[in-house]
């Protein structure tokens, strides 16, 4: 783990030294949080993005949510949600699940304004994401594309999370088991009928909590590093 | 910092609509604006609660109102007694009050737990701006459970009012006065002199075009530099808010409140045929209960006396729709049965013959108290001079027994534990009276606990009032500062418990019992009642009244103002629940009854009524400390 720390803090200067200027420069040349820090310290930013499918050297980014967690308090007045226009129309099978439309689309910002708020976000903290393919891979390709250097960030994956508890007491996992809103209920939480990246980063937020109350019944014993995916 | 960015973002509302939505249906958030609504997810926090964690949570930095998203929360007491169980959309505010009980209340999740907070801080901004939410979050359960006292009396129950009350034609007295619209100022001001009216109604033809008052022509002519010779029409209203002749009295009560008028016409169909004045809904209430007291005195037989009682019900209902507070109901209906016992006992009198002793007749219990309903039994008794010799008792005892059975004819039900002056054992002579508060007083027994409401709670009706006196002074120079009567008194005061696990959303703690409707009476009234005659006792003061009897015991160091105030505007709040549950009754034509059914009860009553109750717990608890402790002297 130590090890594996280290080469993140390594890849980061790396991908520093790559860009001289700009937001990932600016984000970049914030230090990585240090995995030894106390949960009750950590500043985690509960992301979620809507894109126009899974593959992010193909699909674009069409919003996205976030939400802060400090003091295992998530803070609402933190909140953020961003439209993001795309210059193509949004297939219809992404649209039913993301329910956003070219109109609303339309109204947002192209990714290259957006990417340097969400970054200026995330500098020095913590990224929460369940199932941290999507996040990770589109922001790090739009990074790779507008500034010509990688993203890198700590990253908390409930998903990740889950599957160790499920197979920490030895439970099958089953299709759908993982999925942030069948995880939901088994921690008492709400249903909530809304599906957008603000409201998904903001379920994902509560779920964490959860685990981590779970996980640590006492909070001092709570540590980044037993999170961290990678 | 860089957030303020963040907080002008116009996205953010829509997203976060769901919390919104959720807050927005459940008190005290429904009554927010808007607006208000709106602002209350960018400035939630939220946690999580594992089952077992501790509430609230020992970490915070500030002070937070609390409101459970999902889960269960219960609160307990120093002794780990359940007080309360919040579940999904409980609100603990306790936090963010000035005033606590000084009950200290710990909490503990009992199920996984999410929870939105909100800082004190932001609460006292919304109470701010939006009076109605400042309502219910008025810094004590004192002003709170006033408010609640007043909003009883303010609104009535439109529905209950439906047919009983008198309708408005029958209040008018006199034509309508009215003038030309074409007048001037002066002209009506001279008509208005001249028939002596507050207001006068505007005519264009056979139509009503407005009218003006003594207010309007002080606020809009006089102070305002009018000048009389001006057309009426420059300061009269117009597109008046007009009652047909058929409205009931109290509907109309409640529309000149709401618009904050005096004056209403008064319409059979299109036409003016009168003015209703609020002078004439405040004579109407006043005398009704005025005639029927006249009608008492007026009686010659016992079936004019059961007669004048048939409208005691009627009365009841009135007074409760009439913002009259539940202490001037009890007042009204002890003062009429306080008159119909004097007339019956003139008439027995009138029968039997000039009595050869002095005695006073005395009543206990709520007519002593004077918190009687229409539907209470008879508590009386008959304390006779010690010069009292065995032929004259069957004078008294003849009279005592025309005077329950009269009093029985009138709906006064014979008391079912024969404490009445009919029992030979309540018609006795001064010294036995001494004797029998001197037992009970000093050799406390389970006996004098059962009576101690009726016949520590005694008020002469009518006879040598100096006899009582005499009596009560004995009782009262034995009982002030007596610890173990008062101890002994004081673990009957805890006999009745507030059924704070009553609803739904919190659990019983003292039985079991689940029913479908609670003992108004004796899970509330009496609590207070029996709270308040140890205090009386124990420090020898003479009200009966249980109102009275706090405020004076709050007067002296045995009970502090704050809780005597709470432990009064308590005692309103459950009184007046239990006028408008029996008022409901009688428009219903049901025999009254004291049984609450919780559907019966609005969200906001259900809170208020925990609020009372929790009054009554407190007290109850510090008498139970005190009284173990041996302190109370």
């Amino acid at each position: 783990m130590l090890q594996r720390f280290l080469s993140q803090e390594t890849i980061r200067k790396r991908a520093l030294s790559k860009v001289s200027e700009g937001a990932l420069h600016e984000y970049l040349s914030t230090p990585l949080t240090s995995k030894k820090v106390q949960c009750e310290e950590l500043v985690i930013v509960s992301l979620d993005l809507e894109t126009t499918g899974l593959d992010p050297k193909r699909d674009k980014i069409l919003s996205y949510g976030l939400v802060e967690i400090r003091h295992m308090m998530i803070k609402l007045e933190t909140s953020r949600h961003q439209l993001i226009s795309i210059d193509e129309e949004i297939p219809e099978e992404s649209a039913v699940i993301h329910q956003i439309t070219d109109d609303q689309a339309a109204t947002g910002i192209p990714i290259e304004e957006a990417l340097p708020e969400l970054l200026e976000r995330l500098a020095g903290k913590v990224m929460l994401v369940h199932y941290s393919a999507i996040e990770q891979n589109f922001i790090n390709a739009a990074c790779k594309k507008i500034y010509g250097a990688p993203f890198i960030i700590p990253i908390i994956d409930t998903l990740v999370l889950a599957r160790q508890l499920f197979e920490r007491r030895n439970h099958t996992i089953q299709a759908g088991n993982l999925r942030l809103f069948n995880l939901r209920p088994r921690y008492n939480l709400p249903n909530y009928k809304a599906h957008n990246a603000l409201s998904d980063a903001l379920a994902t937020a509560e779920l964490f909590l959860a685990m981590a109350s779970e996980m640590f019944p006492q909070p001092s014993k709570c540590q980044l590093s037993r999170f961290l995916s990678r | 910092m860089h957030t303020k960015r963040f907080h002008s973002s116009e996205s953010m509302e829509i997203e976060l609509v769901e919390i919104r939505d959720f807050l927005a249906q459940r008190p005290p958030f429904d009554v927010l604006p808007e607006e208000q609504l709106n602002q209350l997810p960018k400035i939630l926090d939220i946690r999580y609660l594992r089952r077992g964690s501790d509430f609230p949570p020992p970490e915070s930095e500030q002070s937070y109102i609390y409101i459970l998203r999902s889960g269960a929360i219960e609160l307990l007491d120093e002794e780990d007694k359940l007080v309360e169980k919040l579940g999904e959309g409980g609100v603990y505010t306790t936090d963010c009050q000035l005033i606590d009980f000084g009950r200290a209340i710990r909490g503990e999740a009992t199920e996984d737990t999410l929870l939105y907070q909100i800082p004190c801080s932001h609460l006292k901004v919304m109470r701010q701006a939006e009076p109605a939410f400042d309502r219910h979050f008025s810094e004590s359960i004192r002003d709170r459970l006033k408010q609640a006292v007043r909003m009883l009396q303010d609104n009535g129950d439109n529905s209950s009012i439906a047919q009983m009350t008198v309708e408005i034609s029958h209040l008018l007295k006199k034509a309508p006065i009215t003038a030309d619209v074409s007048s001037t100022i002066r002209e009506a001001a001279q008509l208005m002199s001249e028939k002596n009216v507050s207001s006068v109604m505007l005519m264009d033809g056979e139509k009503l075009a407005g009218m003006i008052t003594d207010r309007d022509l002080r606020k809009r002519c006089v102070a305002a530099g009018v000048s009389p010779d001006e057309p009426v029409t420059s300061i009269m209203t117009s597109d008046l808010e007009t009652i047909q002749e058929n409205t009931l009295a109290f509907q109309a009560l409640m529309t000149m409140t709401r618009l904050h008028v005096h004056h209403l016409p008064v319409m059979r169909n299109d036409n003016v045929i009168g003015m209703l004045t609020a002078t004439d809904l405040a004579r109407h209430q006043t005398t009704n209960s005025a005639f029927l007291a006249t009608d008492v005195r007026k009686a010659e037989t016992l079936q004019d006396l059961a007669n004048v009682s048939e409208r005691l019900p009627d009365l009841q209902f009135q007074l409760a729709n009439s913002s009259a507070t539940a202490l001037h109901v009890g007042e009204a209906i002890s003062s009429i049965t306080d008159s119909l016992t004097v007339r019956l006992i003139e008439l027995a009198e009138e029968k039997l013959g000039p009595p050869p002793v002095p005695y006073v007749w005395m009543c206990g219990g709520s007519q002593a108290r004077g918190e009687q309903t229409s539907h209470s039994d008879q508590d009386n008794a008959l304390l006779i001079s010690d010069e009292m010799k065995p032929e004259h008792t069957a004078y008294f005892e003849a009279l005592a027994q025309q005077v329950n059975d009269g009093l029985n004819a009138c709906n006064f039900v014979y008391c079912p534990g024969d404490a009445m002056a009919s029992n030979i054992k309540w018609r006795q002579p001064l010294s036995v009276w001494k004797k029998y508060f001197n037992t009970w007083i000093n050799k406390p027994d389970p006996m004098a606990l059962m009576l101690s409401s009726i016949f520590f709670d005694l008020r002469p009706v009518h006879g040598e009032k100096e006899l009582f006196l005499e009596l009560q002074t004995e009782i009262l120079s034995k009982t002030r500062g007596n610890g173990i009567f008062t101890a002994f008194m004081a673990s009957n005061a805890l006999q009745h418990r507030p059924p704070l696990g009553f609803f739904r959303t919190f659990v019983l703690i003292h039985d079991g019992a689940h029913d479908d409707t609670f003992d108004i009476k004796h899970r509330g009234i009496v609590p207070i009642t029996d709270i308040a005659r140890v205090f009386a006792l124990n420090q020898g003061l003479k009200p009966v009244n249980t109102t009275e009897r706090l405020l004076a015991a709050a007067e002296t160091s045995v009970l502090s103002r704050e809780m005597g105030e709470n432990l009064v505007d308590a005692l309103e709040f459950i009184a007046s629940m239990r006028i408008n549950h029996q008022a409901e009754q009688i428009r219903k034509g049901m025999q009254p009854d004291n049984y609450l059914a919780p559907d019966e009860l609005s969200d906001l009553e259900r809170r208020h009524l925990k609020d009372a109750f929790r009054v009554i717990q407190d007290m109850q608890e510090t008498m139970e400390n005190r009284y173990q402790g041996g302190r109370f002297r």
